[in-house]
């Protein structure tokens, strides 16, 4: 890494955002604090962060009106730092554009993957880059996206169109969460009903031809009200 | 209250008459029963050879139907009053005229008023008391929440406090030292990492009940599929228990159930972290899941030391928690268990506990299909 990545925090509770700040400035990145949304929004403006960690609840404005205005212009990625009883917030803010959500309270390394997972997915616009024809590998689970393969110890797994479509969608983003409406608009298209019990069936078959106790997942977890988080890639930093 | 009390005295026949009663006022009513009785009356008059003693039966049986359902005296009187003259008018000689002389007619008179008098005092007995019983009982219901809430803020006092206590005292401790060494250091702040997230679980906990605004409002559902929210339950609880040694068996179809799905991990959570702190064993718990064509049953089992039996039947009452501390020297766990079973009984599910010998067996479960009703 030849230059450091730049961190523009925007987070009101100043002890919290000194902490982050000091575990983010101990694993080698630049940080930008900003107290309110205003502030935030002329960070971002003027110092072009690579990636943005944003409380949603600021004094002064919505932080989904953040989202919007930064997605207006810009994909930089942005994370978004929220409690854990909102489910309905983060799900409007994953899809207002946010890239991804921490719950607090979390943990160093938690936030650390999700920044990295971020900004490695940031770089992956671009269809064509070699990251993104690579095969997917994560312990016994191995996919090829060229050949449409998944294998697991080696066997490869039987699964339908659909079910392929919903794994290697998952895999793309590994690391990352993939909320269900997405996943449902990804799969079935943009039409397609609101109840995602479909969703949840090819899901169930999936889990029993994936994982070894679908009670205990060990390559795509749930995020229940929100959507899937497959784990990250082997290979990805 | 009221419909209780009326099924233990009155047969079929009263309780469609009763239906009916419901729709129109007492007078009407009254008014109804002296046409039906007059009608019936004069059936008899002009089928059978005049016989008497069958027209005053069926007037005294309108007269207590008329005591007996109508809210005042008033009526009963009254009728009582006009079925002694439409009797001495029709149904006695001479026909079709009022005659006062007749031998006998005061009997007929006090005999139709007592009747009247006793059935309407009976009633009016009987309504005060079912009124009080239903009074009596809405104030113990009330006692009860009071009482629950009571314990709840008295367990949740006393378990906030004692680790807020401690992070205040090491940290003071830590501020005001400067002769620490750095282990010494080290172990001060582990103690406040430590009871800073046993107080976040339970803050976590208290948080989910403000979903529940009433034990009698319904939570909001959504259909969730049991292995998802179980798996994010276990995510979780080995975050928290890293140690902790756990058996997951669930069946193989997809089971889709309507709840709150954050609410029922809280449940997961708690149970199992109750069964791995509190059964003193190393053993691994096991969860697993059965179901039926109702409800699907959760089952959290343990193979401790298990529930001293005099905390058996209250270990969900909230009660517990400041108990069960001086018998196992582990924080209590009355609120999380009390919480489980405000959480549950919100699903219309039921949460029990028992001693399975060795250790505990806590099952709870919810219904699979909404119940719309209220």
């Amino acid at each position: 890494m030849n230059a450091k990545f730049t961190v523009l925090i925007i987070e009101d509770e100043e002890n919290i955002a000194s902490f982050i700040k000091n575990t983010l400035i101990n694993h080698d990145y630049k940080v930008l604090l900003a107290y309110t949304g205003q502030q935030g929004l002329s960070l971002i403006n003027s110092q072009c962060p690579d990636i943005i960690l944003l409380d949603l609840g600021l004094p002064d404005m919505n932080g989904t009106d953040i989202i919007k205005s930064v997605r207006s212009w810009s994909s930089n990625p942005i994370v978004v730092v929220s409690a854990r009883t909102q489910e309905y917030e983060k799900v409007e803010a994953l899809e207002l554009g946010a890239d991804d959500y921490i719950t607090k309270p979390f943990g160093t390394n938690e936030l650390i993957a999700r920044i990295r997972t971020s900004l490695r997915h940031s770089n992956r616009l671009l269809k064509d880059s070699p990251l993104y024809k690579r095969p997917y590998q994560c312990g016994n689970l191995y996919i090829d996206f060229l050949k449409r393969v998944v294998m697991i110890n080696q066997q490869e797994v039987h699964l339908t169109p659909v079910e392929y479509k919903i794994v290697a969608h998952l895999a793309q983003n590994s690391g990352k969460v993939v909320t269900h409406s997405s996943l449902m608009t990804y799969v079935w298209g943009p039409y397609t009903d609101t109840d995602n019990k479909i969703l949840r069936v090819n899901m169930a078959n999936i889990r029993r031809k994936l994982e070894k106790n679908p009670a205990e997942p060990e390559y795509i977890y749930t995020e229940v009200g929100i959507g899937y988080r497959m784990k990250e890639d082997e290979y990805a930093n | 209250m009221s419909i209780k009390f009326n099924k233990i005295n009155i047969q079929p026949i009263f309780t469609s008459l009763r239906k009916i009663r419901h729709q129109m006022n007492d007078l009407t009513y009254t008014i109804l029963l002296m046409i039906c009785s007059t009608t019936i009356a004069f059936l008899f008059f002009f089928s059978s050879e005049k016989n008497t003693a069958n027209i005053t039966l069926v007037y005294i049986l309108a007269l207590i139907l008329t005591a007996r359902y109508t809210n005042s005296f008033l009526y009963g009187i009254c009728s009582s009053l006009i079925y002694v003259v439409l009797v001495n008018c029709f149904f006695t000689y001479p026909y079709f005229r009022i005659d006062f002389t007749l031998s006998g007619y005061p009997v007929t008179f006090i005999v139709m008023l007592a009747i009247t008098l006793t059935t309407s005092a009976t009633t009016s007995h009987l309504r005060i008391q079912s009124k009080l019983l239903s009074e009596r009982e809405e104030m113990l219901q009330k006692a009860d929440k009071e009482k629950m809430r009571a314990n709840l803020l008295r367990a949740i006092s006393h378990d906030l406090r004692t680790p807020l206590t401690s992070i205040i005292g090491t940290s003071a401790n830590y501020l005001e030292s400067n002769t620490l060494s750095e282990e010494e250091a080290r172990v001060l702040l582990q103690h406040i990492y430590d009871d800073s997230t046993w107080l976040l679980h339970m803050v976590e906990n208290l948080l989910s009940v403000t979903r529940i605004q009433d034990t009698n409002t319904k939570v909001k559902k959504t259909e969730e599929a049991i292995e998802e929210v179980i798996s994010e339950a276990i995510s979780r609880f080995k975050k928290r228990q890293p140690i902790a040694r756990l058996e997951v068996k669930i069946p193989d179809e997809l089971l889709v159930v309507p709840m709150d799905a954050l609410l029922i991990e809280q449940v997961i959570i708690n149970l199992l972290e109750n069964a791995w702190v509190h059964s003193r064993s190393s053993y691994a718990i096991t969860l697993s899941i059965t179901h039926n064509e109702k409800e699907v049953a959760f089952h959290i089992r343990d193979y401790g030391i298990g529930i001293p039996s005099e905390h058996v039947s209250t270990i969900f009452d909230g009660m517990t928690a400041s108990n069960s501390k001086s018998i196992d020297g582990h924080r209590g766990m009355g609120i999380g268990l009390s919480i489980c079973k405000t959480i549950i009984e919100a699903h219309r599910g039921t949460i029990t506990a028992m001693n399975c010998n060795p250790g505990a067996e806590f099952i709870f479960t919810l219904p699979k299909e909404d119940a719309y009703e209220c």
